[in-house]
């Protein structure tokens, strides 16, 4: 070696040691010297070799990895990764080693790291300190959101409610509040006061913490008005301005507490001062930008570049993606694993856009990005079809589960849409939570329509909710009739909305609406509650006629559901075999155990189980076998052409022989013609229900048709 | 005297560092700094009349900006997975570290719930604490501020090391 390699290994503070021995670590210094490789090898002789030994156990471990290198023909490296050495001086030494093998020499290198170690150290500091400010946070929050929602939600009433409230909140070293549904009056710890209050006020400016926080998000958030309308919660950071002197960071999380109506109550307001995460992370300019979670850019990046691209005038389309059922997600599996799916997600989006294109993580579970230079919904649809590809090939959790996510994506265009960041955020939030609909992958470009179909929806939703306070709802019974005796025995009830301006309107028409709102809970109990007023008046009549009642998917999950029927059931003094649960071969296998426990206790009660359009969905026998079922309800689409169709035919026939083989009764619904009636009494049906006989029709036309059935 | 590789592992801020300077100096420091790669620590304890090193293989917290590396486990007589009784996502990164861990080495697994001197966040219910016991072959509370248990938990870890080493040489 020559002494200005001497020099330049001096320099990068390396020695190397030529490998005598690579199984007893036998090694001849080659190369370098200073002092810290006298203090970590205090025994060794630059002439002679010596043996890396336990003294140093790091190094003496890494000699396996080191030999799978030089026990090798050709060429390599390999890397021990950094380490502290303690030296006898009790100073330390961070150290690296690469075992190298080049030209049949083997060799290890070992650098002084001190510098790299030093700024990685000041790197992960920061980050691991932000992570665990907002780790802490987060529990804190999650916490005492849960007790406040508990004493809300169960007891709306009592009369101790504030007490217990205030105290809970006073604890709390963030400010909260606790408003009413207009923010007109609001409870608040003495943290919010402290934290809001102002040392000089301008006339203009709201002093209440509650106002002063709503004023924030109304001008910082353009999603304001829609988590208004659609009472969704949401949070996130704000930056707190008040002149002369404050600039404080906020992390706001604003929650409604909604009642049996969907209606809100109240909302939950946290504000927590993060001003001093920020400032850490603003000692980093690159976790500033950067989601610390998925490592994309944050919401305060992603404004900055949607500025920037406004601002060059090229068109482009904005997407705003949300995963659907996220929280759901995040319940089920644990938070870890909801972690682990923004983590993949993002990858998987982020490998399917162009380089040119960018992507954030702007919300909880929200993504927004950008398709620069596309100016056609064509091109648009194409790239988001990439990336619903990606992300259709199921995710794994831990325990090695397949687990199937969708989208929600809303999509607008720079500049036809709009031609501010606020107008496009604003029209691609709507975009996507309109797409929200359905539990499958979904794209909406923005437009006006859908403007105006959202607010129609909200509108039906608003009369929907004053509809069950107006009682405009009414109920309808269509007779079911038994085909051995020809009697009615049976009929189903059916709800009808008597709107006040446009009529009646069917079922079809808001049942899904009441479903996506929550509504149906509160319109499912007044039918159960209408359903046993029903049969006690015809039990008093004298007539000993059961009647069904069909339950949504909410129902069904709804714990409280049971315990409501059997509050009916003793209200009326009825015997609980008058009545019938009919539920949807879907609900049947969405929530199979949930099902299976209200069914049973149902039918522990005395009341009895159909199967609604059977035949429609996938049910097996295995399931079938194994659920409390009295009746299967051949669904119509399977009657219609029954006459004609051989296929419906021998589907019809084989339902028929499967259900009396698990010793169910079969009831045909939508018959219309005696061609199909006595197809289907040939074919041993039990009982049948359609036009051929009754449409559905008011009680007192019911209690009409059975006093003419008692005369025949 | 026989040499014991110890290895600590646990997410980022649990107090690894703190615990081997607890137990090997005797000091605990309310400042926190975080590990980078590995440092290894040494302490000789004697048991009757058997003398025992422990290497403590102090390794980087796992987090996102560090992974967990198995291969630092090789040749480890035992690991004691760290974790911080005032974040719950300690305890469920701790189990994920311990199930990788296991993917390599079946040697005793110790799971330490740190930070004992302040009140614990996190609501398990005994179901689900029995469960995770059974997942490690010692469990302990300990404070690496005050001390509490940390002595005694890596003392029972020597003799549960030095038991197995004697049956071993009686079964050889």
């Amino acid at each position: 070696m020559t002494s200005l390699q001497t020099k330049v290994f001096n320099a990068l503070e390396q020695i190397v040691l030529e490998v005598i021995d690579t199984d007893t670590g036998k090694v001849k210094w080659v190369e370098g010297s200073s002092q810290w490789a006298n203090d970590l090898f205090p025994h060794a002789n630059a002439q002679q070799a010596f043996i890396i030994n336990e003294e140093t156990p790091f190094l003496f471990d890494f000699l396996t990895d080191a030999r799978t290198i030089w026990h090798e023909d050709k060429n390599g490296k390999v890397r021990s990764g950094l380490w502290t050495e303690a030296i006898n001086n009790g100073s330390e030494l961070h150290l690296e080693a690469i075992a190298i093998k080049q030209e049949q020499h083997n060799i290890l290198v070992i650098t002084n790291q001190l510098e790299n170690f030093t700024l990685q150290q000041k790197t992960k500091q920061l980050a691991r300190e932000v992570l665990l400010s907002y780790d802490r946070l987060f529990l804190k929050n999650e916490y005492l959101h849960n007790r406040l929602l508990s004493i809300l939600k169960n007891d709306p009433e009592q009369s101790n409610i504030l007490p217990s409230i205030a105290k809970v909140i006073e604890n709390a070293e963030f400010a909260v509040l606790i408003a009413s549904s207009d923010f007109s009056t609001c409870i608040e710890n003495s943290a919010a006061l402290k934290f809001f209050q102002q040392k000089s006020l301008g006339s203009t400016q709201p002093s209440r913490p509650i106002d002063i926080i709503i004023n924030l998000m109304k001008n910082q958030l353009p999603e304001y008005e829609r988590i208004l309308t659609t009472n969704s919660s949401w949070d996130g950071e704000l930056c707190l301005i008040l002149p002369p002197s404050t600039l404080k960071w906020l992390k706001i999380g604003l929650y409604p507490v909604k009642n049996k109506f969907n209606e809100v109550e109240n909302w939950i307001i946290f504000a927590n001062d993060i001003s001093t995460i920020k400032h850490l992370v603003q000692r980093n300019e690159q976790l500033a930008l950067q989601d610390m979670l998925t490592e994309l850019p944050n919401r305060f990046s992603f404004w900055q570049t949607l500025e920037k691209h406004i601002i060059s005038n090229q068109p482009f389309y904005l997407l705003y993606a949300d995963i659907n059922d996220f929280r759901q997600y995040n319940e089920f599996y644990g938070h870890d694993e909801g972690d682990k799916l923004l983590i993949e997600l993002s990858k998987r989006i982020n490998s399917v856009i162009k380089t040119s294109d960018f992507i954030a993580r702007v919300g909880g579970d929200e993504f927004a990005i950008i398709l620069s230079n596309i100016d056609n919904q064509t091109a648009c649809k194409e790239a988001i079809a990439h990336i619903i590809d990606s992300i259709n090939i199921p995710f794994k959790t831990k325990n090695s589960e397949q687990t199937n996510i969708s989208l929600s994506i809303g999509a607008a265009n720079y500049p036809d849409d709009a031609q501010s960041v606020e107008e496009l955020m604003k029209f691609v939030d709507l975009s996507a939570y309109n797409g929200k609909k359905n539990k499958i992958n979904s794209i909406q470009f923005y437009s006006q329509s859908m403007k105006d179909a959202s607010h129609n929806l909200i509108q039906i939703e608003r009369d929907l909710r004053q509809a069950i306070k107006n009682d405009e709802f009414e109920l309808y019974l269509q007779p079911i009739i038994d085909i051995k005796t020809n009697v009615i025995n049976k009929a189903e009830a059916l709800i009808r909305w008597n709107h006040p301006e446009n009529g009646l309107i069917s079922p079809d028409q808001f049942i899904p609406i009441a479903e996506k709102s929550g509504l149906i809970i509160a319109l499912g109990e007044w039918v159960i509650s209408r359903t046993c007023q029903m049969a006690k008046e015809l039990n008093l009549l004298g007539f000993d006629i059961k009647l069904s009642m069909n339950l949504s998917p909410s129902q069904v999950a709804d714990s409280k559901l049971f315990s409501y029927l059997c509050s009916c059931i003793k209200k009326n003094k009825i015997d609980p075999s008058l009545l019938e649960l009919e539920v949807t071969e879907g609900v049947l296998l969405d929530d199979y155990s949930i099902a299976d426990k209200l069914l049973s206790n149902a039918r522990s009660i005395g009341m009895s189980v159909s199967v609604d359009d059977f035949g429609t969905g996938y049910s097996s026998l295995s399931h079938l076998k194994k659920l409390p079922l009295d009746f299967l309800k051949i669904d119509r689409s399977f009657i219609k052409e029954i006459v004609t169709d051989d296929n419906d035919k021998a589907i019809v026939r084989a339902v028929i022989a499967m259900a009396h083989n698990l010793n169910l009764c079969v009831t045909a619904e939508g018959v219309e013609t005696k061609e199909q009636l006595s197809f289907l009494v040939d074919n041993l049906c039990n009982s049948v229900q359609g036009y051929i006989f009754s449409r559905p029709i008011k009680l007192h036309h019911f209690i009409k048709l059975l006093n003419e059935q008692k005369l025949t | 005297m026989i040499q014991k590789k110890i290895c600590l592992l646990g997410a980022s801020s649990v107090g690894k560092t703190s615990l081997v300077k607890q137990y090997v100096e005797g000091i605990f420091s309310e400042k926190y700094l975080t590990t980078i790669g590995v440092k290894v620590d040494k302490k000789t304890i004697s048991i009757e009349n058997d003398e025992i090193q422990f290497m403590l293989w102090d390794m980087e917290g796992n987090d996102s900006y560090n992974v967990f590396q198995e291969k630092y486990l090789r040749g480890a007589s035992a690991y004691i997975v760290i974790v911080d009784q005032t974040r719950t996502s300690s305890l469920t990164e701790g189990i994920d570290i311990h199930t990788l861990a296991r993917q390599v080495t079946n040697c005793p697994a110790l799971l330490a719930i740190n930070k004992s001197d302040l009140p614990a966040t996190w609501h398990i219910d005994n179901s689900e604490n029995e469960h995770y016991k059974k997942l490690f072959d010692l469990q302990f509370s300990t404070s690496a501020k005050t001390g509490f248990n940390v002595e005694e938990m890596f003392l029972t870890l020597a003799k549960l090391l030095l038991r197995s080493e004697k049956n071993d040489i009686t079964t050889n």
